[in-house]
């Protein structure tokens, strides 16, 4: 009995070695028209090619016009039931067109996706698909709290490696460990969660359906995507230094990971409005980038004095205050004078920051940010000359207001970078970009 | 450029295999026969961490589906903070055996992972089959170390974990995504 039972399992485990055919899960492998491309004649017929047998509804794939008119009609599957054809009428050139797909795999679930095309003209990016919707509330929380994990995973280091430099006590060591590292796991975590509602605002699916929701184009055609590929490694790579740092008790491997971190937030300059607008330029993107560092370090300096040095280690208060006053007038100028360069590129009338959204949102940010410096003055002309002189203010709910403030001025910040800004005022005409 | 399914499945059943020989190799001959060779410590850690890092290049490609790049991200995370808790536990840094729990955490979350991304029922396909096994066989394996945690010195916790690696090697070798379960045996494919 104990024989067969062995040989069961031997001969299970061997069968289940055999080779046979090898296809990944159910998807989109190739289209004509190809994602994205543009191409000189319209076509008669759409051709999806999928991964593995897939059942269709006639209204499997619909082509969609810009006025949302559905322009295809009888999709049908080829006899192997990979192939997908749908037949197209009324494209013209110089339109571009959406492609809204769902078939329904072997498995009993239905993928679905969408992908653009234009005729003579170029596509435009799957976010500005017909039918997709803008960003909401959830994409500004959602970048808010991805740019308050980068400033904790930014801020800390840089007040380690240029303010408390030298060694530590352990417990405010281990503090700083797991900030950072915390801020980095979260990073990674909302970085995905960003992306997926970038995605889901364009797919329109419920959400049981949007689990198999195909991200391809979002992740290989806009810029957000590319951008959240190279931040997602980059931050693993960050999070994996940190934990090393940590664990080998190799504090120099800070340094690799901060200015890593440094430039992975270049990741939003580049894929943001400084890099898809039509007035777009390199100086707007470095200043957009020095902006966002100055920012992300000023914030997450703030929160790791009040909430690690100050109730940690009272010993070091006054050195990482004074440090970190002292670093704090570069980071003002550099945010002051690279927002008022942005603020020009982006609102090429005064009036725009009355008349639009993107102005409004800027003169909210712009009060909260006074707000914040005016009560950084206050500690940097009042409480500093005292904590040199020996005294002990109490200190610590001021700057745990400053740094709701500066969290404020983030989440400004987050609404502010999803907003569509004016168009330039001579720049060309605006164009379909790849954001 | 996105590697094939069992290409990236076939590297972790490796790295997978290594570790459960190395872990396997440990049960056998004892943890202080093992580690008089200080560097043989380091062998399961680092491996969890790098096989981490190898997640997240894989959850990237991943896009195919938003399933599919939770699942991995989950994978990557649970890999990256179990390998380092345990690089710390050998570098004396953590000395609780609690800190087992942690292993335990990242190899149940992993569990679930697999148990939910795989939507279709067992006898679907073979990678439908060998997901419900392998997320199983997560979910009871994590009482391994849970168990260490409470019983530190008990063996057999430290040769069922072992074991355990060595047969998730065998399934992921075995994975063929929409290949039917038993392979030619059981139909076209």
């Amino acid at each position: 009995m104990r024989r067969t039972f062995a040989l069961a399992v031997v001969g299970a485990a061997a069968a289940l070695l055999l080779p046979a055919a090898a296809l990944p899960h159910a998807g989109l492998l190739a289209t004509s028209p190809e994602t994205q491309s543009s191409i000189a004649s319209a076509p008669r017929i759409l051709v999806l090619r999928f991964n593995e047998p897939v059942l269709v509804a006639p209204d499997a794939v619909k082509v969609l016009a810009e006025d949302g008119t559905v322009l295809s009609r009888d999709a049908r599957a080829s006899a192997d039931g990979k192939v997908v054809i749908a037949r197209v009428a009324g494209l013209r050139k110089g339109a571009a067109y959406t492609v809204r797909w769902r078939v329904t795999g072997q498995d009993g679930h239905s993928p679905t996706g969408l992908y653009t095309f234009g005729v003579g003209v170029p596509a435009p990016p799957p976010t500005e698909a017909v039918g997709a919707q803008g960003t909401t509330w959830r994409d500004d929380v959602a970048r808010w709290l991805l740019f308050a994990s980068l400033a904790l995973v930014i801020g800390p280091l840089a007040l380690r490696v240029l303010v408390l430099r030298g060694p530590l006590p352990a417990r405010l060591e281990r503090r700083f460990h797991l900030l950072t590292t915390v801020a980095a796991f979260a990073f990674l975590n909302l970085g995905i969660l960003a992306f997926v509602l970038r995605a889901s605002n364009a797919l329109q699916v419920p959400v049981a359906d949007l689990l198999y929701g195909d991200l391809q184009p979002f992740a290989e055609k806009t810029r957000f995507g590319v951008a959240f590929l190279v931040l997602t490694l980059g931050l693993g790579t960050v999070a994996t230094l940190l934990l090393f740092a940590w664990v080998l008790d190799q504090l120099v491997l800070r340094v690799p990971a901060l200015v890593l971190s440094l430039l992975l937030a270049s990741g939003f300059s580049l894929s943001g409005h400084q890099a898809t607008e039509p007035n777009a330029s390199a100086a707007a993107q470095l200043a957009d980038w020095l902006h966002l560092v100055a920012a992300a370090v000023w914030i997450g300096g703030l929160v790791t004095l009040a909430f690690v040095v100050w109730p940690v280690a009272p010993t070091l208060r006054a050195r990482a205050f004074l440090g970190f006053a002292r670093l704090s007038v570069g980071l003002v100028g550099v945010m002051v004078l690279a927002g008022v360069y942005l603020a020009l590129v982006r609102l090429p009338t005064v009036t725009d920051l009355w008349e639009t959204d993107y102005g409004r949102v800027l003169i909210v940010k712009l009060a909260i940010v006074t707000v914040a410096l005016s009560w950084g003055a206050v500690h940097h002309f009042v409480v500093r000359p005292r904590l040199e002189a020996g005294e002990q203010p109490r200190v610590r709910p001021s700057l745990v207001g400053e740094t709701a403030v500066a969290l404020a001025v983030l989440l400004a910040a987050a609404v502010l970078t999803n907003a569509t800004p004016p168009p330039p005022e001579d720049g060309p005409a605006a164009a379909p970009t790849v954001r | 450029m996105v590697p094939r399914a069992e290409t990236a499945h076939w590297l972790a059943a490796a790295v997978v295999l290594l570790v459960g020989l190395i872990l396997l190799s440990e049960a056998i001959v004892g943890t202080e026969v093992f580690r008089r060779r200080r560097w043989r410590a380091y062998l399961f850690p680092s491996l969890a961490l790098g096989s981490a890092v190898f997640l997240w290049v894989i959850t990237i490609f991943s896009t195919f589906s938003t399933m599919h790049l939770l699942a991995h991200a989950v994978w990557a995370e649970a890999a990256m903070v179990a390998g380092a808790v345990q690089l710390a536990v050998v570098r004396g840094k953590l000395r609780s055996p609690s800190w087992s729990l942690v292993t335990a955490g990242a190899i149940l979350a992993s569990g679930v992972a697999f148990l939910v991304h795989e939507s279709n029922p067992w006898l679907y396909s073979r990678a439908a089959f060998l997901h419900h096994v392998i997320g199983w066989l997560l979910v009871a394996a994590a009482l391994f170390p849970a168990a260490q945690a409470l019983r530190p010195r008990r063996q057999v916790w430290q040769a069922g974990f072992a074991l355990t690696w060595v047969v998730l090697a065998i399934l992921l070798f075995a994975d063929r995504d929409a290949a039917p379960i038993f392979g030619r045996f059981g139909g076209s494919g």
